[in-house]
């Protein structure tokens, strides 16, 4: 690394620690930009597979029975970050907190316990194949030797923003839940894929159960493409798509019906069986 | 029938639409407001600006820190500084991401909360991580102070900016948020300049104060450096508690107490 210039007054020259960002603010677009480096993929090998609380988890034995047999054959093609969502009892322990008048941030920490209680019921059914639940501490600094010692591990799709969650532009909704923890945290380690396990084929031009109407299937689409439809509803949280177009490493996430048998293992394949959106 | 944003009308959009849906979330905005610590302020001592001088400005600010709390509960939260810069530096030039530059970054946030904890410690004020703020009502209520690393405990997950690979949620936005959660009265920054400068007067002598801006006017003035993480503005655009904060100069002694009793002392940035 070069040598930064000496300091320009004699006040800051004491404890400074030389190096190309010294005295900067980080906030002069200008100076940062000479750090600026390509970002290397941590575990390229990675795979995320998100597991939606209310489309999968909620459902139960039913629907949980064979994604988890699917995911347990899978194991042994690929590597799996699996991770879960709340489902409905996020959805009361939100109606209390906000009822009670808390801030998003408190918000934010009770939803995300729900997501992890799922991670744990998920964990347990893979336990005999060494799966285990990993606190989001472990998944950020322990991934590397858990994923060495097993294809799999299942964690929480919250990210651990809790009491430090964005207000959001409207209302009080933590802002950051799942589909966008793991977005975070697959870009993060330069994951290969990201799989979205939801309860419909994909993405469609229209809710059937909101507004009527014919909804057409969309298979392939692109984040801006995406973005301008202006569609009511998504499968994935609005702000995975935000993510996306600033993402260092995954440009594509695919969305598959999880309860269609296959469909998982396929996505992880490589194969296209549900919506892709693409950067 | 119960109206728009009434409880009834939020309590069936939260069971059966998505979390993202637009009514129910301008449903959720209706629901009421409750302050957790309203008495207490948040006070956050910059690392570069001071914390990295050393005892010639880090010994006056304690002692008017200690001033302070018997009048005042306070939130001290730490920012990073030069060793801070430093480690991001060296992972950023190794092509690491956001995340682990935001774990490393962190580190530097806690040990100046360390440091300051070691002086404060005859005060009886302790140094909390965010794992432990359930602590926090009654160490305000017991001595009225205690001392918080600043960085948002984002780790692998921290946002990535549009450029670079620099966290864009620093120490700045997590006192900041630490405010906008409890329902705190007041958040100062204290750093080791008057306020914010039209540019960086370190590097700019022709940069002139700016005594008090919009967080709107600010953004629209496009800075090309500014003394608080850009980030923090559209945060405060969001705020539903903290919707003014003030930058104080720490190197001026009494500053912060009269920032903290509602004096406009340096640059008071608000939501309107």
């Amino acid at each position: 690394m070069t040598t930064p210039p000496p300091p320009p007054g004699p006040s800051f020259a004491v404890k400074d620690v030389p190096s190309a960002l010294m005295r900067q603010t980080l906030l002069d677009r200008e100076l940062v930009r000479p750090i600026d480096r390509p970002v290397m993929r941590l575990l390229p090998w990675l795979n995320v597979v998100v597991l939606g609380g209310r489309s999968i988890i909620d459902r139960g034995r039913e629907a949980v029975g064979p994604v988890v047999d699917e995911l347990r054959a899978v194991m042994s093609e690929h590597r799996l970050l699996i991770l879960t969502g709340p489902g409905i009892r996020a959805r009361h322990v939100l109606s209390v907190g906000l009822d009670l008048g808390l801030p998003t941030g408190v918000l934010a920490g009770l939803a995300s316990t729900e997501a992890e209680q799922n991670g744990h019921l998920v964990a347990a059914l893979l336990a005999a194949e060494g799966v285990s639940y990993l606190q989001h501490t472990t998944i950020a600094h322990q991934l590397a030797v858990h994923l060495s010692a097993s294809r799999a591990v299942v964690s929480n799709g919250y990210p651990p923003y809790g009491l430090y969650e964005f207000p959001p532009e409207v209302g009080k909704i933590p802002p950051h839940r799942t589909d966008s923890g793991a977005f975070l945290i697959a870009d993060a380690y330069g994951a290969a894929r990201a799989v979205y396990a939801k309860d419909v084929d994909g993405v469609f031009t229209s809710d059937p159960a909101v507004e009527g109407g014919t909804p057409e299937f969309i298979s392939r689409v692109s984040v801006a493409e995406l973005l301008g439809m202006n569609l009511a509803t998504l499968p994935v949280d609005l702000m995975v798509l935000e993510l996306m177009a600033r993402a260092k490493h995954v440009r594509e996430i695919q969305i598959v019906n999880g309860l269609v048998p296959g469909n998982i293992a396929k996505a992880l394949r490589g194969e296209h069986v549900g919506t892709i959106i693409h950067a | 029938m119960a109206g728009p944003g009434s409880a009834t009308s939020l309590e069936s959009l939260l069971m059966k639409r998505s979390l993202g849906d637009h009514e129910l979330m301008a449903a959720s905005d209706a629901a009421p407001d409750y302050a957790i610590l309203p008495d207490a302020s948040v006070v956050k001592i910059g690392g570069q600006s001071l914390i990295d001088r050393g005892r010639t400005a880090v010994y006056p600010v304690v002692e008017e820190l200690v001033e302070i709390k018997r009048t005042h509960q306070i939130l001290i939260g730490t920012g990073g500084g030069t060793r801070a810069r430093h480690v991001y530096s060296v992972a950023a030039e190794l092509g690491l991401p956001t995340g682990v530059l935001t774990e490393v970054g962190a580190a530097v946030a806690g040990q100046n909360a360390k440091m300051l904890g070691c002086l404060m410690a005859r005060y009886g004020v302790p140094v909390v991580g965010h794992e432990a703020f359930g602590a926090l009502p009654l160490y305000l209520s017991e001595c009225r102070a205690a001392i918080f690393p600043g960085m948002p405990p984002y780790d692998m997950w921290q946002q990535v900016p549009a450029e670079g690979v620099l966290p864009p949620y620093r120490t700045d936005a997590g006192c900041y948020l630490v405010a906008e959660v409890y329902g705190c009265r007041s958040m100062i920054f204290v750093k080791d300049e008057d306020g914010l400068y039209t540019a960086n007067p370190k590097t700019d002598p022709s940069a002139t104060l700016i005594p008090r801006i919009t967080v709107d006017e600010l953004i629209a003035l496009d800075l090309p450096d500014v003394i608080v993480e850009r980030p923090l503005l559209d945060l405060m655009r969001r705020a539903r508690h903290v919707t003014s904060v003030q930058v104080v100069n720490g190197l001026k002694p009494g500053l912060i107490t009269r920032a903290l009793a509602g004096e406009h002392v340096g640059t008071i940035i608000s939501t309107a």
